[in-house]
């Protein structure tokens, strides 16, 4: 069987970040981001990785086998070691030829290789533990309007559909012979041309199946509507809002 | 229930009416099945009973439509909704959400129902169509079947008076069909409310007795029981004597010199999910296969594999004498013919002209005996004065004829058609076989993965049905029936 590196998208599960609230996730995912920009010490951006490493495998997710893993690592190196061979502040640690390496390169590359990771790493495992369905319903339960929440549903639902077609229109073109060499300008824009009209046909098509869809079932009629979907809040989200709130308080205190 | 005046629209850039001076009655709690060849205007009578067609889309109309004495093409869309409910052709398309659940309170939460209320009647709803199993999943996790119920339910949960059904079963396989339609006449059964479908397979409803208007040309052209009728508006009409010279009294013919395609012990599968598990089969030059099975057991992928689209896993495919893992997808396309399930995924030309040579031009065989092969397949299609036409211009059934020509033109030895007859009428289906059947008869090889067993037995030599991945059934048409008949697969048979 053929076997891929994970995608980026909600991986099903029942681990403790899966079951947290999927506003209270977004509030830590803010949270972290703010954090890891706002703190001056590169030893806590540090710490914040080491931490969030740690809550893959809490998350049950193996970071190894998801997609894009090798290229942010590989890119958060390099902005490392781009500090350490720039930034020469602070005592010398080593002193190669023309290279040195110091406590200020060191602490920089810690600083903006430590940042970049942390973002990358909350924002995978906040898209990979929750529900993009349950995030729209909980926007819309906390006071979004329904139509943009119905609108990121609809993307939701249709994502995949055109990637789908998109991958039906490129087999249709080679069956057909169609070469994707792109020798001028003006081939490029006709092989454009050429993938990109069966796709808005087939797009256009669909809109009008749910204009229908969504008129008959009185999509827009009321300024409100009802949700049947329950979202209680649970002791854990009680917790992680605790939790929250004490490293709000921390890190203002560390500064 | 409905009552319908001296109906006339036409769309706003169209030369011709879409209906012509429809008058229709349609009594509370009838079953009415309207039918007709593709493009003949019962789509649209179906958008003007539920009054979207005077809403969504811009024309010119005359005449009146009254729902239980309400005017709809003057009341808001939301009060007709109340009333009429319309299950399109594709329940993919007609999805507002993730989940079951979900589908069927939208219209329900949309009218600011009580949260309790509402759990009653999605409970109600899915029970109604034999669903309530499905209740907690992913839509996306359904299989056709699956969906078209939900998106049956999600319309009964606003229980309508009146419930249309536009083609609700062009998408499905016929055990999936069979199903649906005992679902709607089971609504009918128990809510006792008036239901319109519009179907191109009367023969499924017979055992229903319903009334049957037949349209052409955006009028009504009869109206009565359909019992009285049916051989006259049963799909497909083809002549069981009308045979592929292959296919002989229940046994293939001795095959003659190399196979076309030889596959060996093929395994392949998405994402760690098996697909096709250890199919083996030869398939000889003048042989017209049907492949047959439920949708998802795997018919599609077997035809991606001969175009090399797919690559074995594990076995071995062999077209035309190479082995598909060598070769590459645009070399095999020069003997090997694809016509994909939708016609508008594979059209990329401007004009029709241009669109029917382009894989000639492609694979730089383009020369004058293609351009007479190609000018001659347009007249015969009937679609010799489009040639500067748009493609996207074209009807439904044209494109199809459009598809299968761009195929052809090129003279490729192995045919391969994914459904190449969905939303087809009678008449454009039978158009397309002939030009395929000719083709055998020229030592050529299709393949077609088709879900109408009439088709089959008159034009097949060969049946191929598959289920969970492998070949259950692999025999001359009459003797593969009998066979599905022994393992209870009694939806794949021809109506008598």
């Amino acid at each position: 069987m053929r076997s891929r590196a994970q995608r980026i998208t909600y991986q099903p599960g029942s681990s403790i970040l899966h079951r947290l609230h999927p506003l209270l996730k977004m509030a830590w995912l803010l949270f972290g981001t703010v954090l890891v920009f706002v703190v001056h010490s590169p030893w806590l951006v540090v710490a914040v990785v080491a931490l969030l490493v740690l809550a893959f495998p809490l998350a049950g997710l193996r970071l190894s086998r998801l997609r894009g893993t090798r290229l942010f690592v590989s890119t958060a190196l390099l902005l490392g070691l781009l500090q350490i061979l720039f930034v020469h502040e602070g005592e010398t640690l080593l002193q190669i030829g023309p290279l040195a390496v110091t406590v200020g390169g060191l602490q920089a590359a810690a600083y903006v290789a430590g940042r970049f990771l942390s973002v990358i790493l909350l924002s995978y495992l906040f898209v990979l533990t929750t529900e993009p369905n349950d995030l729209a319903y909980a926007l819309m339960r906390a006071g979004v309007p329904y139509r943009y929440g119905f609108a990121l549903i609809t993307a939701l639902r249709l994502v995949p559909v055109f990637e789908q077609e998109g991958q039906t229109v490129y087999h249709a073109q080679l069956a057909r012979g169609v070469q994707y060499d792109v020798r001028s300008p003006r081939r490029f824009v006709t092989l454009a041309r050429q993938f990109f009209l069966p796709l808005l046909v087939s797009a256009l098509g669909k809109v009008d199946a749910l204009a229908v869809s969504m008129e008959g079932r009185c999509f827009g009629k009321y300024p409100t509507r009802t949700f049947v979907r329950e979202v209680h809040a649970t002791r854990l989200d009680g917790l992680a809002v605790g939790l929250l709130l004490a490293a709000a308080l921390a890190a203002a205190l560390i500064g | 229930m409905i009552a319908i005046e001296g109906l006339s629209f036409r769309f706003r850039d169209s030369r011709g009416y879409a209906l012509r001076d429809v008058s229709l009655t349609i009594q509370t709690g009838e079953f009415l099945v309207v039918t007709g060849p593709s493009g003949c205007g019962k789509s649209t009578l179906a958008l003007a009973i539920g009054g979207y067609l005077f809403r969504q889309y811009d024309g010119e109309a005359e005449g009146t439509v009254t729902v239980a004495g309400i005017d709809v093409r003057r009341q808001p869309i939301y009060d007709v909704a109340d009333l009429v409910g319309l299950v399109q052709q594709n329940p993919e398309a007609q999805f507002c959400t993730l989940t079951v659940q979900d589908e069927v309170a939208f219209g329900l939460e949309n009218r600011c129902l009580p949260p309790a209320e509402i759990r009653e009647r999605v409970a109600w709803a899915l029970t109604i169509v034999g669903a309530e199993h499905l209740a907690g999943r992913s839509l996306a996790a359904l299989s056709g079947g699956e969906k078209q119920k939900v998106a049956i339910a999600a319309m009964m949960a606003a229980k309508p008076q009146v419930l249309i059904f536009d083609e609700p079963t062009s998408n499905l396989d016929p055990t999936a069909t069979a199903e649906v339609f005992a679902v709607i006449e089971q609504i009918r059964a128990e809510a006792g409310i008036t239901v319109v479908v519009i179907e191109h397979k009367v023969d499924y409803l017979l055992p229903f007795a319903p009334r049957l208007v037949a349209m052409d040309g955006g009028r009504i052209v009869h109206d009565g029981l359909l019992t009285t009728a049916i051989s006259r508006f049963q799909r497909p009409q083809i002549e069981p004597s009308a045979v592929s010279n292959k296919c002989t009294d229940g046994v293939l013919q001795s095959p003659q010199g190399a196979p076309c395609v030889r596959i060996e012990d093929l395994h392949i599968g998405y994402d760690g999910h098996p697909v096709l598990l250890g199919v083996s089969l030869e398939v000889y030059p003048g042989e017209f296969v049907a492949v047959m099975g439920d949708n998802g057991c795997g018919k599609t992928t077997l035809l991606y594999s001969l175009l090399g689209l797919i690559k074995p896993e594990q076995g071995r495919v062999e077209v035309l004498g190479q082995d598909t893992r060598q070769a590459s997808v645009s070399h095999l396309a020069r003997q090997v013919g694809f016509v994909f399930q939708n016609p508008d995924h594979q059209l990329f030309a401007d004009s029709v002209w241009a669109e029917a040579t382009l894989a000639s031009c492609n694979f730089q065989a383009f020369d004058g005996a293609t351009e007479a092969r190609v000018g001659e397949l347009l007249a015969r299609c009937g679609l010799g004065d489009r040639r500067e036409d748009h493609p996207y211009r074209l009807s439904y059934g044209e494109k199809r004829r459009l598809n299968l020509i761009s195929v052809l033109a090129h003279g490729p030895k192995l045919i391969l058609l994914d459904e190449l007859l969905i939303g087809q009428d009678a008449g454009n289906a039978a158009f397309l076989l002939d030009l395929l059947r000719e083709r055998t008869g020229q030592g050529d090889v299709v393949i077609m993965v088709n879900h109408a067993p009439e088709v089959t037995r008159s034009y097949a030599s060969r049946l191929i049905f598959m289920d969970g991945g492998q070949v259950v059934v692999d025999a001359p048409p009459a003797l593969a029936f009998e066979q599905l008949a022994a393992i209870g697969r009694e939806a794949y048979l021809p109506h008598a």
